[in-house]
């Protein structure tokens, strides 16, 4: 067995309407004036209610919340947040969003625990000291970030995605409520749920695996298979919307430790350059991604194959294929596309190809994966996933 | 114990090592094309290298404290910085478990690394020599 970290700061609670329990929990880290994060659609959506219910009536007025959050964080939403948050003097954070939210509200605290400049802080583990307390509910089931050590933010002035990657960057608690998912819509639950499922898979066969990240990546890949088309076609299965939460909470906590790998870098290059979500990008490149990686990682693919009873071939190679196929079955039957044309990215023109595989081919996801890949590897799949 | 006894003993073979990269014409012009100022912190012992190709026509060594600011900057402790140059260690594990701190726009740092992969091979010869050479001149 090869040397391997595991840890995860992150305490988690998981329950129906356990969301409005999230102010006594802050109140318990020291947080009583937290600034809530999340974005337009959520307040709309009335979604925030149980949670503001808790709030205290009286004191200090009421709820500091800041809802402009843009589809993938940037930097100027995180300042705006800043500023709110100084001005309100908040001493903590509650988020309360899909990725995008959960990703700001890193940042965000970055700024208010340390001051400065959020560039300052970029990189990999160059996070001086603790954050100020930070309670994350997650309303999508995919990103994971409720409990990832990481978090991505866009420079939209530069065109680039910034990395923070830290231990403390893990929020103190995570409460999975799958209440907090059911308004989500079918095509964004599929979307997630594929940004899951691609976690799972992808940490399965990277370069810092363990048994502890083999064992939540396999069971999250389970409870997908098993619950993923359900919560897309009825929004309302709680047992199938519970799946698909613990799963993507199961998969952050494997890929935080054990990385992901090639489809993350290929997607976060698309998502950048054309501003497709992260999730439905992953799923184009998911099945050509496990094609690529077949050499190295078939032996992987087909114990997960034999776990999820999707094959019961002896032959590795064919089990793996077998899984591969399964994949590609699944994006179908959730009506995700399959190609990057019918994701909705314009047909490559000159020098595109390039400037793609020169942003896959320095992010950091590529480095976990399990085999490497040159410029003209990656434009091949860009091509192929066309 | 460490493997470099003393600050100047990393620092001459550092340097020495940086100067090799710099001398390789295929190494070297990859650097300046890339513009990177990238710096190498290393504890235990300590020291401080930069190097610096911002203007896109030289190679600048620079040992020891500077006020140039590096667009990467990477800190280990001395023997890491060892392990990484044998090409011994992961650096993707080195980066997750904080053996290896990265401070920067990691892309960017990402794409240092496979230029100076084919000095790894130079490695081992010149901490040989190094090594003798700050004994005669101790
Ligand atoms: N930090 C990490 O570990 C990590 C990992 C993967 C992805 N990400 C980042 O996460 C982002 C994507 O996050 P995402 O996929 O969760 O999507 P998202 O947060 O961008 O949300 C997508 C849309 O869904 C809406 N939405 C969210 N929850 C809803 C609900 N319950 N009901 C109705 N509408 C709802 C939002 O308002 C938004 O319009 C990307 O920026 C990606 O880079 C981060
Ligand atoms: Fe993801």
């Amino acid at each position: 067995m090869q040397p391997f970290q595991f840890q995860s700061p992150t305490k988690l609670f998981f329950g129906e309407y356990t969301a409005a329990s999230a102010y006594e929990s802050l109140k318990e880290l020291g947080s009583s004036n937290p600034l809530i994060v999340t974005d337009a659609n959520l307040v709309k959506a009335g979604i925030l209610e149980p949670i503001l219910e808790a709030f205290p009536k009286n004191g200090s007025g009421s709820p500091v919340i800041f809802d402009d959050v843009p589809m993938d964080s940037d930097l100027h939403s995180v300042q705006n947040a800043v500023n709110l948050a100084r001005a309100k003097k908040c001493d903590g954070i509650l988020a309360c969003g899909g990725g995008s939210v959960l990703d700001t509200a890193k940042a965000v605290n970055i700024c208010l625990t340390y001051g400065g400049n959020l560039l300052d802080y970029q990189g990999l583990n160059n996070l001086p000291t603790k954050l100020l307390p930070l309670v994350a509910i997650p309303t999508t089931a995919g990103t994971g970030s409720e409990v990832s050590l990481v978090a991505m933010i866009k420079d939209s002035d530069e065109g680039k995605k910034l990395l923070f990657g830290s231990r403390f960057l893990a929020p103190d608690l995570a409460i999975l409520d799958p209440q907090m998912t059911v308004s989500l819509p079918a095509r964004l639950t599929a979307a997630t749920g594929l940004d899951a499922l691609t976690h799972a898979i992808e940490s399965y066969v990277a370069l810092a695996v363990s048994p502890i990240s083999d064992a939540l990546c396999l069971e999250a890949m389970r409870l997908l298979f098993k619950s993923l088309e359900r919560a897309t076609t009825d929004g309302g299965d709680i047992e199938a919307r519970s799946d698909c939460l613990v799963a993507s909470t199961m998969a952050g906590l494997a890929f935080t430790n054990s990385g992901v790998g090639i489809v993350h870098a290929l997607a976060h290059a698309t998502g950048a350059r054309y501003g497709t979500h992260h999730g439905a990008t992953n799923a184009v490149f998911l099945p050509f991604g496990m094609e690529f990686n077949l050499e190295a990682a078939a032996e992987r693919f087909a114990t997960a194959a034999r776990y999820l009873r999707i094959s019961t071939n002896t032959d590795d190679q064919k089990a793996a294929k077998d899984l591969i196929e399964a994949v590609r079955n699944l994006i179908l039957k959730v009506n995700l596309p399959l190609s990057l044309k019918d994701l909705g990215v314009p047909e490559f023109k000159n020098g595109d190809l390039e400037e793609l595989a020169m942003l896959a081919s320095t992010d950091a996801a590529i480095m976990f994966n399990p085999k490497e890949s040159t410029q003209e590897d990656i434009v091949a799949i860009y091509t192929r996933a066309y | 114990m460490p493997v470099f006894s003393s600050s100047e003993e990393l620092l001459h073979v550092m340097k020495t090592l940086w100067e090799a990269i710099k001398a390789d014409p295929t190494m070297s012009s990859q650097l300046i094309d890339s513009r990177l100022v990238g710096q190498f912190q290393f504890r235990e012992p300590d020291g401080i290298i930069t190097i610096d190709c911002s203007d896109g026509q030289n190679f600048k060594i620079i040992v020891g404290p500077t006020d140039i600011k590096p667009v990467i900057e990477m800190s280990m402790k001395s023997d890491i910085a060892h392990e990484f140059w044998l090409g011994r260690i992961s650096i993707p594990v080195a980066l997750l478990t904080g053996k290896i701190v990265s401070k920067g726009p990691t892309p960017k740092a990402l794409a240092l690394l496979p230029i100076i992969r084919p000095a790894y091979s130079m490695y081992p010869k010149i901490l040989e020599a190094a090594r003798k050479n700050v004994l005669v001149n101790s």
